[in-house]
């Protein structure tokens, strides 16, 4: 028998979507999936000007941008009808679009909670049960939602936050169980800290307390996310299903 | 959605089509998908499978299906309460669907009967008949597309 050679991701030729792609993490696994060979398809919610630079530096990549808020299951159905319509097949469903909103909880509105948990939990929701039935038809697939630390650690102010990364995590693992059948693997990735504008506020309110706390003494890059997602939709994770996966640089516990 | 005036040619002119599709989908040879097949008991399908089959019936009909609502349907006029109790289905409940599955053989349909088995009871009449519904529902003419 011969094996396939290391170098093959198996992710050349396939269709990706990944949702929050313009800025941060969402935009390091647009890039990395892009340059794994894959179409890249990526939704944004409001900045234009940013996806369009992510589109604009892809340089001969295929990637490209669409507006959607995740929130909308219509809108979300209607997207990945879209793309499943012009390229015949969607690969894989990176959900990554999310939003924060800390502060104690005594002192969240409920606008905070709500669009928290809309984005991050309801914006998954939707557009997994978008893509199920075009994997299912395939018998192939692969879904991969951004988590946080935060889903399984306690932290000051993040109620709201933390209560839908833990929400991603439970949805993960029972997804897993649903689709294994079908050969969708559905996996997550828990980000620590990681160098994006969404986590400035809190890494300057934390300050150097924060490097202290991890075992690699730096804070991480969106690409080393970027990787760990590429890792769970190549051939290489095949045999990997229903697992969150901490990208923390070994975030140590309180 | 009644079963109103959807007869054997109906159902006859979309059956290749429909067993053709949910073939496709259980990975059986079409010839196994036998009109009044139960699509649980005897091809095997789970309950995933009837997404994968109303999915694929969507693109090769060209209707749209609505998910989840095919129990609903079955309850036509009758209240939750009136359809089943406590999970189980009620005289009146048991009469109805019946009615809605003209097409399942009577020897089919237990009593007492929990409303978590009526998928067992589908066949692929019965999703000859849900493509039909929703073709008249939008329209259409009860061709096939």
């Amino acid at each position: 028998m011969n094996a396939p050679s290391i170098a093959d991701s198996g992710l050349a030729g396939g269709v990706a979507l990944v949702t929050g792609g313009s800025r941060g993490i969402g935009r390091a696994i647009v890039e990395t999936l892009a340059a794994a060979g894959m179409e890249v398809v990526f939704t944004y919610r409001d900045n234009a000007a940013a996806a369009s630079e992510v589109v604009t530096a892809a340089n001969g990549a295929k990637i490209s941008a669409e507006a959607v808020d995740v929130r909308d299951s219509a809108a979300c159905a209607a997207f990945v009808e879209k793309v499943a319509g012009r390229t015949g097949r969607i690969d894989v469903l990176v959900n990554n679009a999310g939003v924060i909103r800390d502060n104690l909880l005594a002192m969240l509105s409920e606008e905070d909670v709500r669009t928290v948990l809309e984005t991050n939990v309801a914006g998954a929701f939707n557009m997994c049960r978008a893509v199920i039935p075009q994997m299912m038809s395939k018998r192939r697939g692969r879904i991969i939602n951004i988590s946080s630390v935060s889903g399984e650690k306690g932290g000051r102010g993040q109620t709201n936050y933390a209560a839908s990364k833990g929400a991603i995590n439970g949805l993960t693992r029972s997804l897993a169980c649903e689709l294994a059948s079908r050969n969708i693997r559905v996996n997550a990735v828990a980000p620590g800290v990681i160098d994006t504008e969404m986590s400035k506020a809190v890494r300057e309110l934390a300050g150097d307390q924060i490097t202290a706390r991890i075992l690699l003494k730096r804070i991480g890059k969106p690409g080393d996310i970027a990787h760990a997602v590429w890792f769970l939709a190549s051939r290489y994770s095949d045999y990997v299903t229903g697992q969150v996966l901490s990208v923390d640089g070994g975030f140590k516990m309180e | 959605m009644s079963n109103a005036n959807i007869n054997k040619e109906d159902i006859a002119a979309l059956l290749p089509k429909v067993a053709e599709t949910i073939a496709d989908a259980l990975g059986c040879d079409a010839a196994n998908v036998k009109p009044d097949a139960s699509l649980i008991n005897d091809l095997g399908a789970e309950s995933i499978d009837f997404l994968d089959i109303v999915f694929r019936l969507e693109r090769a009909f060209k209707v749209k299906i609505p998910r989840g609502k095919i129990v609903e349907e079955a309850r036509g006029s009758l209240s939750e309460s009136e359809f089943e109790n406590g999970g189980v289905l009620t005289p009146a409940g048991e009469a109805r669907l019946k009615e809605f599955l003209s097409e399942v053989p009577p020897d089919r349909f237990k009593s007492p009967m929990k409303a978590a088995e009526i998928p067992r009871l589908f066949t692929t009449e019965t999703f000859c008949k849900m493509v039909i519904r929703q073709q008249r529902a939008a329209g259409g003419s009860g061709q096939p597309a």
